[in-house]
């Protein structure tokens, strides 16, 4: 677990970050940010922690350049802005930050990316949490169908029981931003494994197909890329109800890199990857095997998708021999095939025969 | 390749039912032509056909007949393309008249439609030039072909054209109607007014209405001389690329001395207005070169001599023959210098024009003549083509330069470019093209061009511009501008529309875009260097302070001193350049700022360009230094410590608005300077060996004509040889320079010449 800081700490930490600057300006230097470098080259095995952590490698952003002199000012201005909402009690969302920046006269941000990237930059080097910052993401979060019960606070404070099955529509439960334990509490569950599905297509069909009571899971849709609150409440899970997780995506270098970030850890997120991975999650297909194998309809790999594999090949997060085998065969066939594809034999292939006969091979059907 | 009709050549050929109908010069020179070129080519077929037909049956052939068989060299082969040689025709003209009369020319065109449905137009040309007696109207409208005498080498828009009278008979002939030509002389209060007409079943020219009247401008002042013609014709107005618009804005260009209005059909008024006082100097006409003349034009040469002996006929007829040369060539053909020129026999001139060309040697080796005379032609200058294009296109950069003359097959050219880039014009699209000959725009058949060649032979993907596959013209925000001028444009047919082959014009076109390309390249590296240096003046003024003043307050701690980061940060020596036109003083005002962002102290001398050849003069320049070479400025300046900075400030006098614009430095000193670059000491010494070269040119050039204006005019067969061939020597040698004479700016940063 993560270690919280409190409003003292944090703001402790941020200022460690702005004696840097200043203190090199004091030596008649120019001034500068120290970072762990975020790239694959950067990321190790944590063996206490199961996850992939950053590695000792440190890059220096100076003011010798415009651009880097610029991302040192709006560091600043963002120090000073968490510290006004830590003092005000307040919090805002990463995109209202960046147009208040626009009062921000020189640290102006270019764009949201920009701002997005420097609140990483300040969470990684501070060791702090997005949400120590009172900053909220506007990613979407996920949404979850299933026996199981949890306790949301909602705005007037007061503490919601909602059961992901009997209390919801068929939307399911909507995952809020904040999933730690001061917005929710993991109550009881009635099933056996939870299922984290890339598509809302998918999601749906298994969920009209019933899917969820028969095989006694918990269905999570993940929305592509999933956000950091989807990426926590499936550890939550897995960790507090003691649930195997299995994920179940397109079969494509970009649902590896999925799988990774849920399993793994992200390169973008490797300072908290502890916090956000769940080690013990399983990848359930589409396989690069499962497209010979079932004879799925499939698309060609595109320039992109084979640089993406061949990028993979040479990442630490897929270096076991079954990962290298899958991205060279699916490297070998040239092709890719969606989650949808299995239609191709009805819509109850997927729960009737795929899914029974890849959980069977885990020992969870 | 043919020329098609030169006017020059054939003294009196059609005179519009005022005289006989006499082609016979033209069809035997014609026809040989093509003959002598193994067949026909372009537009040469139905020319040559004509001409054959014409001089077997000796008949009369009617005008309209003429016309309509051969419309497609007159230029008036489609509705859109009539209009604009018609406005061609008035327009050169005008130019033409007014460059003779040492006239600032305005002219105002306008066109209207008086039918839509057959697409009548009337088109109306005014302007101030000298105007035309009132005797001679009927014969510069009413005569086709009217040219001046042979002998009248030079580099003229006229070459071009079947001339006004075309225009006449073109209106005459779609519209049944007189042209109305209004003139005004400045020695008779009054204008003549006459309609010129055409009996299509007469052939002869006919006048009506003719009379004098009081011609006011429209503000009610006398209209002190000028001329006015209006004619109605079948045609139509087209916009784009090949349009009345187009012709006019590109005559523009290259007259900047000129200011044209037009009124368009919609009513749209269209302004080029002058950008200079300056006519184009005024051409010497030469004589014909032994290299250049055809067989045709040295037979009736020969016919029309009045020199009784052969030598003396060579020595005063063409250029580049001197007594020796004279003797020479008639040994070298095996006809007696005594001989009497006007009774030759065609064996025997045939005989010459084979020594002329070399291929009757004389001891073994073709004779040695001299080089024609260049001051024939009247090139428009670099700092005028430059005023030309920047009045027209907006832009960010433009370079110009202007090739010495030089010589191919005995015709002096010269050769002409400008490129202007960046600004409004857009970036994907091939750039403009904008060709021309003798200051006279060629509209079609950009293809097949030479001067299209030239461009297309560079690869200018070097130099900053795209060009896939370094093929064809190439694409960017840009414009590019050539000029041949030349005593004898050769076409690729009768349209005159785009220039022949010749690998010496090409080869020189190329060197000179090669030149502007290496321009623009400097000028893109230094746009790029010079925003760098602009970003890290952002940094060291506005960003660090903003990072020093905000971390202190977070902090709550006093604001640091800022100077040991900025050093570090720079750590360099930046010189910064502005060049700003001052409205107030009517000059440029220069100002150059050297700053030193390193822990030592440093020494330079910085250089600074100037137009010196331009004209400009430099004022107000208080920190001294002097004059390194022709353009070249130079300060030394007290060493620079730490952290200082230093400013030379001086103003250019002598200069118009947009004359220069950009001001490159230099520097002398071992630590380099950011915007600056290192001085070439060897590249200094050629400029001011180059301005040696030009100065001896010139003086020897005085004693060459001085010499040759001694030189005795009757033969006395004497021994004049020796101080002659000396004298040859050293001007062939001349005749091309090894290194180009310096032309201001470009000179500077063209590299290898």
């Amino acid at each position: 677990m993560v270690q919280r800081f409190t409003s003292e700490e944090t703001k402790k930490a941020m200022h460690s970050v702005v004696k840097e600057m200043y203190d090199k300006i004091i030596g008649g230097e120019p001034p500068t940010m120290t970072l762990p470098v975020r790239t694959k080259t950067n990321i190790g095995f944590d063996k206490k922690l199961g996850v992939y952590k950053y590695g000792k490698k440190r890059s220096i952003r100076d003011a010798t350049s415009l651009g880097s002199a610029k991302q040192l000012l709006r560091a600043l201005y963002i120090v000073e802005f968490i510290e006004e909402m830590i003092d005000a009690g307040k919090s805002s969302t990463l995109r209202e930050m960046y147009y208040i920046s626009e009062a921000w006269g020189l640290g102006k941000f270019g764009s949201q990316n920009e701002s997005n990237n420097l609140a990483e930059d300040l969470e990684i080097v501070t060791k702090c949490l997005r949400e120590d910052f009172k900053l909220r993401p506007e990613e979407d979060g996920a949404r979850m169908i299933g026996n199981l019960t949890l306790r949301e606070r909602n705005r007037r404070g007061e503490w919601m029981r909602i059961n992901a099955r009997d209390d919801v529509g068929d939307s399911g439960y909507g995952v809020p931003y904040n999933v730690e334990s001061e917005k929710i509490e993991l109550l009881e569950n009635d099933i056996d494994f939870i299922m984290a599905i890339e598509t809302g297509g998918m999601f749906d069909r298994l969920i009209e197909n019933g899917f969820d009571e028969e095989y006694r899971c918990g269905l999570l849709h993940l929305k592509g890329q999933p956000a950091r609150s989807t990426r926590r409440i499936i550890k939550r899970m897995s960790e507090e109800w003691d649930l195997p997780v299995v994920v179940f995506l397109d079969g494509d270098p970009w649902s590896f890199r999925i799988f990774a970030s849920i399993a793994y850890g992200a390169i973008k997120t490797a300072h908290i990857s502890e916090y956000l991975a769940t080690p013990s999650a399983t990848y359930l297909g589409i396989t690069a095997d499962d497209i010979v194998a079932y004879d799925l309809p499939s698309d060609d790999l595109s320039k992109k998708d084979i640089e993406a594999l061949n990028a993979e090949l040479s990442d630490p997060r897929f270096a076991d021999s079954w990962w290298q085998d899958q991205i060279n065969m699916m490297l070998e066939l040239g092709k890719k095939a969606e989650q949808q594809s299995l239609a191709k034999y009805g819509l109850d292939f997927v729960t009737e025969t795929y899914l029974p006969e890849k959980l069977a091979e885990l020992g969870l059907a | 390749m043919s020329k098609g009709l030169e006017i020059d050549v054939y003294p009196t050929i059609t005179v519009l039912g005022l005289k006989t109908v006499d082609m016979r010069g033209t069809i035997s020179l014609l026809a040989r032509r093509h003959w002598d070129e193994g067949g026909p080519d372009v537009g040469g077929p139905s020319m040559a056909g004509i001409a054959q037909k014409l001089a077997s049956n000796q008949k009369q052939v009617a005008i309209s007949e003429f016309f309509e068989k051969n419309k497609h060299f007159l230029g008036f082969d489609s509705l859109s393309r009539s209009l604009i040689t018609a406005v061609k025709e008035a327009v050169d003209n005008a130019l033409d008249a007014c460059e003779e009369a040492r006239i600032l020319p305005r002219i105002d065109v306008e066109i209207k439609k008086l039918d839509l449905k057959k697409d009548i137009i009337e088109l109306k040309v005014e302007d101030n030039g000298p105007g035309i007696p009132q005797k001679s109207i009927e014969k510069v409208f009413g005569q086709l072909l009217f040219g001046s005498r042979f002998h009248a080498i030079r580099q003229s828009r006229g070459q071009q054209g079947i001339g006004i009278t075309g225009v006449v008979m073109y209106s005459q002939l779609t519209t049944g109607k007189p042209t109305h030509v209004r003139s005004k002389i400045s020695t008779e209060s009054t204008a003549a007014v006459v309609d010129i007409g055409l009996d299509t079943r007469k052939n002869k020219a006919v006048k009506s209405n003719q009379g004098r009247e009081i011609w006011e401008h429209k503000d009610g002042t006398m209209k002190q001389h000028g001329l006015e013609v209006t004619t109605q014709l079948k045609a139509k107005y087209q916009k784009g690329r090949q349009s009345v618009w187009q012709y006019l804005r590109m005559t523009s260009i290259v007259n900047p001395h000129a200011e044209i209005n037009f009124i368009d059909p919609d009513g749209e008024v269209h302004h080029w207005p002058r950008v200079t006082e300056r006519l184009p100097t005024k051409v010497e006409s030469i004589k014909p070169h032994p290299h250049g003349i055809e067989l045709g034009q040295l037979q009736r040469m020969l016919n029309e001599s009045k020199d009784s002996r052969l030598s003396v006929f060579l020595r005063m007829n063409f250029s580049g023959v001197s007594n020796r040369a004279a003797k020479e060539l008639c040994a070298a053909a095996e006809l007696d210098v005594g001989a009497k020129p006007k009774q030759m026999k065609p064996d025997h001139i045939r005989a010459l024009l084979e020594a002329f060309q070399g291929e009757r040697m004389f001891n073994g080796k073709p004779v040695k003549m001299l080089n024609p005379p260049t001051n024939c032609l009247s090139p428009i200058e670099e700092m005028l083509i430059k005023k030309g294009l920047s009045k027209t296109i907006d832009s960010r950069f433009i370079t110009t330069m202007t090739r010495v003359p030089n010589v191919s097959q005995g015709n002096p050219y010269q050769i002409e470019v400008g490129l202007i880039f960046g600004g409004d014009m857009p970036g994907d699209k091939a750039v403009e093209v904008l060709r021309f000959a003798n200051r006279v725009p060629l509209m079609y058949q950009q293809g097949g061009c030479l001067l299209t060649k030239a461009i297309e032979s560079v690869d200018w993907r070097q130099y900053g511009l795209d060009q896939p596959g370094a093929k064809g013209v190439p694409k960017g925000p840009a414009a590019i501008l050539v000029h041949l001028a030349s005593t004898n444009v050769q076409f690729t047919s009768e349209a005159k529309e785009a220039l022949a082959e010749n690998e010496e014009v090409i080869e020189e076109a190329r060197k000179a875009m090669l030149e502007m390309g290496r321009g623009l390249r400097k000028h893109l590296e230094k746009k790029k260097k010079m925003a760098k240096t602009q970003e890290k003046f952002e940094l060291i003024n506005d960003i660090l302070p903003a990072i020093a003043a905000k971390s202190a307050e977070i902090l709550n701690k006093p604001i640091p001193d800022l100077s040991g980061s900025i050093t570090k940060i720079m750590s360099a020596v930046i010189g910064e350049t502005s060049t700003v036109w001052n409205k107030e003083t009517k000059q440029t005002d220069i100002a150059i700022t050297l700053y030193n962002y390193t822990t030592r102290s440093r020494a330079y001398t910085i250089l600074a360009t100037w137009p010196e050849k331009a004209g400009a003069k430099i004022v107000g320049n208080d920190t001294g230094g002097r004059k390194e070479a022709m353009g070249v400025w130079a300060w030394k300046l007290q060493a620079l410590e730490p952290g200082e900075r230093t400013i030379i400030s001086y103003s250019l006098d002598g200069l118009e608005k947009g004359d220069w614009s950009e001001t490159d430095i230099f520097y002398r000193g071992s630590q380099e300077v950011i915007g600056a670059m290192k001085m070439d000491e060897k590249y200094l010494e050629e400029i001011r060996n180059q301005e040696q070269i030009m100065k001896d040119m010139n003086s020897e050039n005085k004693i060459q004509e001085s010499e040759i204006s001694t030189e005795p005019s009757i033969d006395s067969d004497g021994d004049l040889d020796s101080p002659e061939i000396d004298l040859d020597e050293v001007i062939a040698s001349l005749g091309e320079p090894k290194i180009a004479p310096p032309s201001g700016q470009s000179t500077l940063f063209g590299g290898d010449l």
